[in-house]
């Protein structure tokens, strides 16, 4: 597999940005050792998890707004049934939270399929019915989780190799197949160009609900990870929405089209550090979190400026 | 001779409108057949429902004698039909490779056909960075690595340069030879009659007339396909208006892209022919006039003054109007032929603000008569077909009035009759003393409209002829570089 250079040059240039803002980071900590890049990659987990989930449903054309909530609802399922049992159970209901997941990125991008209506609506719809759903199931923050279950995600100690498995096994072992896959490039292909994917002989309808289900396996695996990094449930819209804004965004920083058939999951998780550095070092700063949200609004609308700009440029 | 595609009484609408009525056809083995039909007649219907792409409503296709519902492309193509169509259907932001994977092509096979082909291209390569003649060739070199035993060629010769359209000739002849079959669509019929066996032709979505090539010539075509209309021939009938005075100069025009020391000048009253192979900077010609592109040096004069467009809204005002050879971006295709042709003119029936609609229906009236648009699809521009669209295109500058219109390959893909329309208003436009620059890739159409043509090679204007003076040989010469 190989990539366009374009898309090497954007990868780099993230990376480039985020050795640079890790090196800050690090900077404003008295000591940066193996507890302090645990604590980063902790951080990261959701963000970039859900950021991948997103940007696979950008690249295929869609749009899923619903994705921090379904990320919520796992969250609160698996906190609520997993609380005071034992390795197995937790690791039952993870199982399940993540079938649920997909099952529900499935329903979504059929109803999608079927109905006609644009994504950005009905992913929007949903994001209100999963909230609800969540608040049934825990009414409140609370639950747990068995305590083994949750080191085998955040780690022992001051060990960060668990969370790195956490971050990168998906990528791994979910992406890099699927990217080889027809199924992957079918992906690709009816982002790019419906029309042109239909005569190639994909089956759109089917594609688009098997892209809004990948998209759930990464939000569900990013709910568990809510569950076993916090031991508890957070069952707030608050926290769903600035989720699925981070995922947007942070699909966007990674070089993932909002055009749709372009773009990769790499960038996209690397950005999702750039995310989760701004308010961090600010924070270190002294300064307001709020101003962070200013920056990252702004820096998300910087990147697809620019990137409209070059493409304005191209077509001259 | 059993056949290997029978096609018995297939009908297809959409709700009122009727784009198939019954149409009866076959192909045997080892055979290129032609299907004819004016624009609107049911062809592309018919193609579309033999690829899988639509579902019939009624009547039945038999493949090898046995019965056959192409529900989707990949159906089709499992049951040996295989599609190359005009816009090529490989996925924009993907790479060739991928592309190729996605359709579950053989790729030792498709590199086999490439070089069969003489032709030579990167795996890797993005395909939106590829040629649209290359892409054809790309798209049929993969539809022939799955084997097919019916090749279907949709206006695949349309606006190809000669030596890829041979390439495309042989290839069916070599099908041919190894007993598979060819369905051929094409506007050329001077290619009908010494590439196909038989031709069959379909007029308002019923198969009027289907004989072998030898037993009738172009002129059974056209006249089964016109049904009671007659040819109209043009050739002689013309005559020339020019004024020497110029309305439009260009002065050592260069770009950064190809174009090197372009000089010439735009009559008054006037046709003046552009002919070129594709991809000889005529593309960049055309923006430039229109104001969509800029120019790097050099000088354009308007009515005796300079000018210099940054927009295509500044050339516009001067009353310089371009038809792109792309319909579909010129077009909106969800609204109203009514709104469409509308369109351009709403700057001047605006009324504070609100539109008049009495102003607008009357002048949009006007244009659909003197057009002959067929209105049967008027809700959705993208329903009619490919002539009464051009027409759209061209009618709406017509009710908006100008000076200078630039219309690039206008008859690309289009009928007989509709192309006879647009040359008559081509020269009609002229008789009133509006000029008029055409860019065309059929040759003939030069002497038909044309009052002079100009010819590009490599960026660069290599020769100017008299049009009325010149031969198609003379101008296929030059458009190779010979003089």
């Amino acid at each position: 597999m190989r990539f366009s250079l374009r898309e090497q040059t954007w990868n780099i240039s993230i990376l480039g940005l985020v050795v640079g803002l890790t090196l800050w980071r690090g900077n404003q900590l008295p000591v940066f050792g193996s507890y302090e890049i645990k604590t980063i990659l902790l951080g990261i987990i959701p963000i970039a998890l859900l950021a991948m989930g997103q940007s696979l449903i950008v690249i295929g054309g869609g749009i899923n707004l619903a994705i921090g909530a379904e990320a919520i609802l796992i969250n609160c399922i698996t906190a609520r049934f997993s609380d005071g049992t034992n390795f197995l159970t937790s690791v039952k209901w993870a199982l399940i939270g993540i079938l649920i997941a997909t099952l529900i990125g499935a329903l979504t991008g059929w109803v999608i399929s079927k109905s006609g209506i644009a994504d950005i609506v009905v992913t929007l719809a949903t994001s209100f019915v999963l909230i609800g759903l969540a608040l049934f199931v825990q009414p409140g923050p609370g639950g747990g989780v068995n305590l083994d279950f949750a080191q085998t995600f955040s780690g022992k100690g001051d060990s960060f190799i668990a969370p790195l498995l956490v971050l990168f096994l998906p990528i791994f072992l979910i992406w890099l197949p699927l990217q080889r896959s027809r199924l992957g490039i079918s992906f690709y292909a009816i982002g790019s160009s419906k029309d042109a994917a239909f005569l190639s002989g994909v089956n759109v309808a089917r594609t688009r609900i098997l892209l809004y289900a990948f998209g759930g396996v990464f939000a569900g695996i990013c709910g568990v990870s809510l569950t076993a990094i916090t031991q508890a449930a957070s069952p707030f819209a608050v926290i769903s929405n600035t989720a699925t804004l981070n995922s947007v965004a942070a699909a966007v920083l990674g070089g993932v089209a909002l055009s749709g058939g372009v773009g990769g999951l790499f960038g996209p998780a690397l950005a999702s550090l750039v995310l989760y550095y701004i308010p961090t070092i600010m924070l270190g700063y002294g300064i307001d979190p709020a101003y962070s949200q200013i920056i990252q609004g702004a820096l998300t609308i910087l990147v697809v400026l620019v990137g409209g700009l070059l493409r304005a440029r191209g077509k001259r | 001779m059993k056949n290997l595609l029978e096609i018995r009484e297939l009908a297809k609408n959409y709700g009122s409108v009727v784009a198939l009525k019954s149409a009866n056809f076959s192909v045997s083995p080892g055979e290129i057949h032609a299907l004819m039909g004016a624009n609107g007649a049911g062809k592309s219907t018919l193609v579309k429902i033999l690829t899988g792409v639509i579902q019939s409503n009624s009547g039945s296709i038999k493949v090898n004698n046995f019965l056959v519902n192409f529900s989707s492309p990949d159906n089709a193509r499992k049951n040996g039909v295989a599609p190359v169509f005009q816009d090529p259907a490989l996925i924009p932001d993907l790479s060739l490779r991928r592309n190729l994977k996605l359709t579950n092509t053989d790729i030792s096979k498709f590199e086999e056909k490439m070089i069969e082909f003489g032709l030579q291209v990167s795996l890797e390569e993005q395909v939106s960075r590829i040629e649209l003649p290359m892409l054809r060739m790309i798209d049929l070199a993969r539809a022939l690595a799955h084997d097919p035993k019916l090749l279907i060629l949709d206006e695949i010769t349309a606006a190809l340069p000669a030596n890829l359209a041979e390439i495309v000739i042989e290839v069916m002849n070599k099908e041919k030879q190894k007993g598979n079959s060819v369905i051929f669509i094409s506007h050329r019929l001077s290619e009908i009659g010494e590439i196909c066996d038989r031709v069959t032709v379909l007029r308002d979505g019923v198969d009027v007339d289907t004989f072998e090539t030898k037993d009738g010539d172009e002129n059974r075509i056209v006249s089964a396909m016109l049904g009671s209309k007659i040819t109209q021939n043009l050739s002689g009938n013309r005559v020339s208006t020019k004024a020497d005075e110029p309305i439009m100069q260009l002065r050592s025009i260069k770009d950064d892209n190809q174009l090197r020391d372009v000089s010439f000048r735009i009559n008054k009253g006037e046709v003046l022919g552009v002919v070129a192979l594709e991809g000889q900077g005529q593309d960049s010609l055309f923006e430039i006039l229109a104001g969509e592109r800029r120019i790097a040096s050099g000088e354009m004069l308007f009515n005796g003054s300079r000018v210099h467009f940054s927009h295509p809204s500044d050339a516009i005002e001067l009353g310089i109007t371009y038809v792109p050879g792309d319909r579909k971006s010129a077009l909106l295709p969800q609204r109203s032929i009514r709104e469409n042709l509308a369109l351009t003119k709403f700057p001047k029936i605006r009324n504070w603000g609100w539109i008049n609609q009495k102003t607008e229906d009357s002048m949009v009236d006007k244009a659909v008569k003197n057009l002959e648009i067929d209105t049967r699809a008027s809700s959705q521009v993208k329903r009619l077909s490919g002539g009464n669209q051009q027409k759209v295109t061209i009618g709406r500058w017509i009710t908006t009035g100008f000076d200078l219109l630039l219309c690039f390959d206008p008859t690309r893909g289009i009928d007989v009759g509709t192309k006879n329309q647009i040359y008559t208003l081509l020269t009609g436009l002229s008789a009133e003393g509006k000029s008029v620059v055409l860019f065309t890739s059929e040759l003939r159409e030069i002497e038909l409209v044309c009052d002079r043509v100009i010819v590009l090679y490599g960026g660069k204007i290599v020769v100017e002829y008299d049009a009325t003076l010149c031969t198609e040989e003379l101008l296929l010469n030059a458009a190779h570089g010979r003089i």
